[in-house]
């Protein structure tokens, strides 16, 4: 090989085509036959995809304008006519409220995961447990947050905030440990050997190396959590009008607004599901695609 | 190995990016900070535990054994038997199952064996996308979309296989109408696809490249490699992966509420309305109080161990494997 | 890629997410939060205060149309009906996390003792209970309780049965399949329905009368009258019962019932009004129009409640409820019409603005 040759990527030796196998016929109809099953299974699953995006955008274009985004629900719930915006600023308002609460504290937990108590039998246990925490259904938060905080507290954005930061937490924890541990060792030794301490090494070094990662996984998980429905059911009741206080009186997110509306039987309602659900597939998308391409950047940036 | 950062002298200013960097109390300080944050998940997950099981134990206590077995579902009278929401839970998971796993499996072999390189990340990209879409719009398009839709495809199923023994029962009950067992699978199925297919194509990429080019210089056609050198490799991944779908499609709550009929009953017609163990508990936990409210909150219950043994399982199972392919 | 270049793609989102985050705060700002304590060139009486309500399905449409212009007369009054049904309108109230609750059916006796104190009821209008079907070729309909009464219990499969063809004869019925659709949620819809079939069907119906019952298996259930509303229009040979101002804003089909005079009698507020007015009030202001006699009376017509609690200790909250209560009993009465619904009987909305004044504001 010389230095004018491209050098084969490693990962991938040249495969030899398939034509040169001196398969019969029954073994060729067969391969064919598999391979046109792989494809069709790929078309299989594009096509839901492409027909729910398409009849949200498609139904839902008409209903989003200015006045959709700002405009309060209308009290009359038969009615016609935009008003989403209580459930904009809602979604925005409990999920951050959420974010703030699970993001930091996920972080700090995945941290002591990893870098305190990597080898120990707590940390283990605790690795295990937030793993298991990752698959409690949604509407068992809910009902947690129902029995100890609504029964006690009354409703409120704050409730339903702290159901979804429940269901987050364990997310933020888990892919903080899973990024920290593809950090490399040497990056933190070598901190060390310059004579520094365990925090200032993991807040300066390990840190900001894997940031890209953890903030991956973080943003993966506030658009699960923007979507959330369930949890929200007994802890926030509705608004019509916009509640910008979180701690005081019930609210509304565009989850809930669309769970109500799909189920009433005049157009109105449901064009007004239609368009949140377009704006909460929006908002959604927009974290989820932010996700990958941090989480891509990470990759090319530790590959292992 | 990490190096105890205890043992090593104090820190000299000005270096590691300049300024002073955190001294010896701020480093307690935060690891303290961070033990609270991992003592958290316990503490939460305690309380969630407790409470839930505090909360619902007047009812176990009052039905017995007969809250798991007894399938008859009556407030009114205190009749709280689950067993008909945990036949809608398997059945409707099963159906998810069966339409997923072919689809998933073909999907990780597309990506991972057929398409040229600079496909895959896109196909992963899209398929991602499907996870994205929040449960309640699923809900949304299939109750105002799909439900209506279906009624023609369940008539003709259940014309084609009438008079057919096992099958003709099956593809039976009320096609006329569409929010059905069969219905809540099919949403689900979409749903359960991106996860299963995640997990199968990481298995899938680690069947060693050797073994694959083996069975191609040996005149194997791809679909005989696949089946030579990539299914006996994966089968505990892929055994992980319709664990851990499985688990998701049990816990799947907003979107099976809305199409499923909530009639709760055990019946082998799938064209039937049905009801399963999370939906119930979205439409009857509002107006619920004292044993009514402690039955749902068990089925929550039941609901969180059974999906956390699934978890475990599969975690187990993907454990063992990844120990296995990583063996030299 | 360089060093600098990846720092910039997660500094660029990161400004994103707070950019988006501020961008709702700063929009929050900008809003005003209902008027609260802004003051209004109107004499407005009532301080400001939230009351949120939630409960029955079939007064929704009027409790939203009311709480809208109860609004505009009173802007400091912040006024939430949140639906769900009247069993749950009922638990809200029970565990404090609303003011008000709206139900169409009464407490029952066991359950009086959940309450946090005494209560009233506020009965606010009354309506028809229709049933609703969709059956194509079929545009009118007559039904007899026990026929009823069988449908819903599933003795009575197809719409060519004998019974139907019995109560209307001359029709062409086909043999398509009945689909029945009832409540998922506790509903005081559900209890006035059952209630109607225990008096007039009261050996053909078996299941009973609450706000939930044990319904065959194979039926489907709707949450809110709004969803039977939904699966009635969106299956042929579906049929379920849907309070009258949505299954008229749904463009449902409805039957004529036979009333206890043996007449059959279509769903209108003509027929509502005639049940209402028959009805014995009891001290605490609930009354039974089911199965009204006399020849107008359409029989399954139900009043409907709003609960609050008898003393309130939240000045401005009490306050508010007096004036919301004052408001349906004044101006709120004309405004049922406007979406179906039969305002008071005059003997009974006079005893309703009288216990207005028990309501005791510490």
């Amino acid at each position: 090989m010389t230095l004018l040759e491209t050098p084969p990527r490693p990962s991938t030796p040249p495969r030899p085509p398939i034509s040169h196998s001196s398969a019969g016929g029954w073994r060729r109809a067969k391969n064919t036959i598999a391979s046109l099953l792989i494809v069709g299974s790929l078309v299989a699953a594009m096509i839901p995809l492409v027909l729910i995006i398409g009849y949200v955008i498609v139904r839902g274009i008409d209903a989003i304008s200015w006045a959709f985004l700002t405009e309060d629900i209308p009290i009359l719930t038969r009615a016609e006519g935009p008003g989403m915006g209580p459930a904009v600023v809602g979604t925005l308002l409990i999920t951050g409220a959420a974010t703030v609460m699970a993001v930091p504290l996920g972080v700090l937990g995945g941290i002591y995961l990893n870098e305190y108590s990597a080898r120990s039998t707590f940390g283990r246990v605790v690795s295990f447990f937030a793993e298991v925490m990752t698959g409690v259904p949604s509407i068992v938060m809910g009902l947690f947050i129902y029995s100890i905080w609504v029964l006690r507290f009354g409703v409120s954005g704050f409730a339903g905030a702290l159901a979804l930061a429940c269901l987050m937490l364990p997310v933020v924890i888990r892919t903080t440990e899973e990024m920290l541990k593809l950090v490399a060792p040497e990056l933190r030794e070598s901190a060390y050997a310059l004579g520094g301490r365990k925090a200032g090494t993991i807040l300066r070094v390990v840190l900001p190396a894997a940031a890209p990662g953890i903030i991956s996984g973080a943003l993966l998980a506030v658009a699960r959590a923007a979507g959330e429905t369930a949890p929200l059911l007994f802890t926030v009741l509705t608004v019509n009008k916009t509640n910008t206080d979180l701690f005081n009186g019930p609210n509304t997110t565009l989850s809930l607004q669309i769970f109500r509306n799909a189920q009433q039987v005049f157009t109105g309602p449901q064009d007004r599901a239609w368009g949140a659900a377009l704006t909460l597939i929006a908002i959604v998308f927009v974290f989820t695609l932010l996700s990958r391409g941090l989480s891509a950047v990470f990759a090319r940036k530790h590959r292992v | 190995m990490a190096i105890d950062s205890e043992l090593l002298p104090a820190p000299t200013p000005d270096h590691l990016g300049g300024g002073r960097p955190p001294g010896r109390v701020t480093d307690r300080v935060f690891r303290v900070v961070a033990f609270a944050g991992g003592l958290l998940v316990l503490v939460i997950l305690a309380l969630i535990a407790y409470s839930t099981i505090s909360k619902a134990w007047p009812a176990f206590r009052d039905e017995g054994l007969s809250y798991f077995t007894s399938d008859v579902w009556d407030p009114v009278n205190a009749g709280f038997g689950t067993l008909a929401f945990s036949f809608g839970t398997l059945v409707i998971s099963v159906i998810a199952l069966v339409v997923a796993v072919p689809v998933s499996i073909g999907i990780a072999l597309f990506v991972t064996e057929l398409a040229p390189r600079w496909m895959r990340r896109p196909v992963v990209t899209l398929i991602d996308l499907l996870a994205a879409v929040p449960s309640v719009v699923y809900g949304l398009w299939g109750l105002l979309v799909l439900v209506p839709a279906l009624p023609g495809f369940y008539q003709d199923w259940h014309d084609l296989f009438a008079g057919v023994p096992v099958l003709g029962d099956v593809f039976d009950g009320n096609p006329i109408a569409g929010k059905a067992f069969m219905t809540a699978g099919l949403i689900l199925a979409i749903m359960i696809v991106p996860i299963i297919t995640a997990v199968t194509r990481e298995t899938f990429a680690t069947v060693p490249q050797a073994q694959k080019d083996a069975a191609l210089a040996m005149g194997a056609t791809r679909w005989e490699m696949i089946r030579a050198a990539v299914f006996p490799h994966a089968r505990s991944g892929m055994t992980a992966a319709i664990l851990i779908g499985l688990g998701r499609a049990m816990g799947e709550t907003i979107a099976v509420a809305l199409v499923i009929g909530s009639s709760p009953q055990i019946t082998e017609k799938l064209f039937s309305s049905g009801d399963a163990l999370p939906a119930v508990i979205v439409n009857q936990f509002g107006e619920s109080t004292g044993t009514y409210q402690a039955a749902l909150i068990g089925m929550g219950v039941v609901l969180f161990f059974l999906t956390l043994i699934i978890g475990v399982i599969a975690r187990a199972v993907l454990a063992r494997s990844e120990r296995k392919l990583s063996a030299p | 890629m360089t060093r600098t270049s990846r720092r910039a793609r997660w500094v660029l989102a990161l400004l994103v997410v707070f950019g988006l985050v501020a961008a709702a705060c700063s929009s929050n700002d900008k809003k005003s939060n209902g008027g609260s304590g802004s003051p209004t060139t109107k004499s407005t009486k009532l301080a400001a205060a939230t009351l949120n309500g939630s409960g029955s399905t079939f007064q929704q449409a009027y409790d939203e149309t009311v709480i809208s212009e109860f609004q505009t007369s009173q802007p400091a009054v912040t006024v939430t009906y949140a639906g769900g049904g009247s069993g749950k309108g009922q638990t809200d109230l029970q565990a404090g996390l609303v003011q008000w609750a709206g139900s169409d059916s009464t407490v029952k006796p066991e359950d009086v003792s959940k309450y946090k104190g005494p209560f009233l009821y506020f009965p606010t209008v009354g309506a028809p209970i229709t049933i609703s079907y969709n059956l194509s070729g079929v545009s009118k309909l007559q039904l007899s309780a026990d026929t009823i009464a069988g449908i819903f219990q599933g003795t009575i499969k197809t719409w060519d049965d004998a019974a139907i063809k019995a109560d209307n004869p001359g029709v062409n019925l086909p043999s398509t399949a009945i689909t029945v659709a009832h409540r998922s949620d506790g509903s005081g819809t559900t209890a006035g329905f059952t209630l109607y079939l225990t008096k007039a069907a009261p050996t053909t119906w078996k299941l009973g009368t609450d706000k939930t019952v044990a319904w065959p298996a194979g039926e489907q259930a709707g949450n809110g009258n709004p969803g039977v509303a939904q699966i009635v229009t969106g299956t042929n040979g579906a049929i379920g019962y849907v309070d009258f101002s949505d299954a008229k804003a749904a463009n449902l089909k409805f039957a004529a019932i036979k009333n206890a005079s043996g007449k059959y009698v279509a769903a209108s507020i003509a027929g509502a009004t005639a049940a209402m007015e028959g009805a014995t009030v009891k001290p605490d202001l609930t009354f039974d129009p089911i199965n009204a006699s006399g020849p107008k009376a359409y029989p399954i017509t139900s009043p409907t409640y709003i609960l609050v609690y008898t003393s309130q200790t939240d000045a401005a909250v009490g306050n508010a409820l007096k004036g919301f209560l004052s408001y349906i009993y004044g101006p709120g009465q004309d405004l049922a019409a406007q979406v179906d619904f039969a305002k008071l009987p005059a003997n009974i909305l006079s005893q309703a603005k009288a216990q207005v004044a028990k309501i005791t504001v510490s």
